[in-house]
């Protein structure tokens, strides 16, 4: 320790002890950390999604608040659930004038990101008996709602519903949907 | 197969709704149709559900930010180069500002590690502690080598500093005291009741609306106005607002190396002195809680000016 000042010593003891305390902190926090997680939402507390919530206003924060252009929050169809219904009260605005073709004339998606497309080979003449897909287009959907609320109980199975894709999502330390959700939908959990 | 026919001839009993007025609607079916139900061999396609930044791809942003405090502290204490300086800040500002869209940042985290030292259901990810305590080291090493070299917020200041002026000392010295009184209020608002926690940190931070290409119209115009002001004057968020920068100037007391201007490898002529934009040279020695390792007084130094090939003053 020749050639060592008092200075020295006294600096590498201050730098030795915040280290330690750094250290401790670290040591503290990482005790209960866990690897990742993420904002979810979860769709029993969600408007749009929440059963009984039905024909009231369509809740529309997750698409207006994110600070991503398009929204991180994209309704998706959880095909295992869906009724794959000929009228899908999700695609269409059932409220909307029928069509020479018997159907609703007009879709509920503002953005037309919906597709239907019957599975397998449907009867022209007989086109209501058939199941038919509805595929969500991620690239257009920006988390309105509508479909969400739509597809409930009693008019659908409740298979569509409202959820952060985790790849677009900025993982914001204050994320604004969750401090304008208001029914506090939004949480930090870890992604299983 | 007759569910399916029943489920047609229901669905055709339903098709006339009435113009304008709520169709009489009811569901065709209880329960979603099975794969056998479909047929066809049908087989029902699997659901996109995304993952988000895989432990590789953090680990890898934990590596890069280790990296840069090393390159930048190289650059600073060491190689004494200013392009090299800004070659780095540059590459900083577009990796972690304008491609990670300036997340996860050390000077938010503040607030995450302070609520998960205050709060025991509080979980701070490994990924944030790893962010926010590996500049603080390096300060506690190098000194503030995160501001001048990898911090993306202090790097688009750096950019826009054109026709740099001198802040009188003392007001330098009041205005530096808002960055602690922004710290304490962070603190408090990071442990404060649930009700009115908030992270007041990411929530005005003046430039990520820039990193994104996004933002409301007043996070907007005050990032603008701190780089407006940043025109005349050096970095006035990282000097005077900052919290991070407040810890980073109390870890640089105790710095084992800094930024040092020595007869030896510089000339005492004080050129630098009015090189710093950031006042933190007196008497012609850098101080280290306000040296933010820019390298801009090694560019003004004819010595290493004349070493570089260039015209010595």
């Amino acid at each position: 320790m020749s050639g060592m000042t008092r200075r020295d010593v006294l600096g590498h003891a201050a730098r030795g002890t915040v280290l330690a305390g750094l250290g401790g902190m670290c040591g503290f926090l990482a005790v209960k950390a866990r690897g990742t997680d993420a904002w979810q939402l979860d769709p029993g507390k969600c408007v749009n999604s929440r059963l009984g919530a039905l024909g009231v206003d369509v809740c529309e924060s997750c698409a207006s608040e994110c600070v991503l252009g398009l929204s991180a929050v994209r309704a998706v169809n959880e095909l295992s659930q869906c009724g794959r219904c000929y009228v899908c009260p999700a695609y269409y605005d059932v409220t909307s004038a029928v069509g020479p073709d018997g159907l609703p004339s007009e879709k509920l998606c503002p953005r037309d990101a919906i597709e239907r497309y019957p599975i397998g080979w449907a009867d022209p003449d007989d086109p209501a008996n058939n199941y038919y897909e509805y595929v969500i287009d991620e690239t257009l959907c920006n988390g309105c709602g509508r479909c969400v609320m739509a597809c409930k109980e009693p008019y659908g199975l409740g298979s569509i519903r409202l959820e952060v894709r985790h790849d677009l999502c900025l993982d914001c330390n204050r994320c604004a949907i969750s401090t304008a959700c208001p029914e506090d939908a939004y949480e930090r959990l870890p992604v299983s | 197969m007759p569910p399916r026919v029943l489920l047609g001839l229901i669905c055709l009993v339903l098709l006339p709704f009435p113009t304008g007025a709520q169709p009489d609607y009811s569901r065709p079916v209880d329960v979603a149709p099975s794969e056998d139900a479909i047929g066809e061999g049908y087989v029902t396609p699997v659901v996109q559900r995304p993952l988000p930044l895989s432990a590789a791809r953090q680990l890898l942003d934990l590596a890069l930010l280790g990296a840069a405090l090393a390159l930048s502290a190289w650059i600073a204490l060491r190689r004494r180069s200013r392009s090299l300086g800004v070659a780095l800040t540059l590459a900083c500002l577009f990796y972690f500002g304008f491609y990670r869209e300036g997340c996860v940042c050390p000077i938010g985290s503040i607030q995450n590690v302070v609520l998960g030292l205050a709060e025991p259901a509080y979980v701070v990810p490994y990924f944030v502690i790893g962010i926010f305590v590996l500049p603080l080291a390096a300060a506690l090493f190098f000194g503030r080598v995160f501001c001048g070299g990898v911090c993306p917020l202090g790097a688009i200041q750096e950019v826009v500093l054109v026709r740099p002026v001198t802040v009188p000392p003392r007001l330098d010295r009041v205005l530096g005291a808002g960055k602690w009184v922004y710290l304490a209020a962070a603190v408090g608002f990071a442990v404060a009741p649930l009700a009115y926690r908030d992270f007041v940190i990411c929530r005005f931070d003046p430039f990520v609306s820039f990193f994104r290409f996004t933002g409301t119209f007043p996070m907007l115009l005050f990032g603008g106005l701190l780089l407006g002001v940043g025109l005349f004057v050096g970095r006035p968020y990282c000097r005077w607002l900052c919290p991070y920068g407040a810890l980073l100037a109390l870890a640089s007391r105790y710095a084992w190396r800094s930024v040092s201007i020595t007869p030896g490898r510089e000339l005492d002529c004080g050129l630098c002195s009015r090189a710093c934009p950031y006042g933190a040279i007196d008497e012609m020695r850098a101080v280290r809680e306000r040296c933010l390792a820019c390298s801009r007084c090694y560019g003004s130094c004819p010595v290493h000016r004349a070493a570089a090939g260039g015209p010595a003053s």
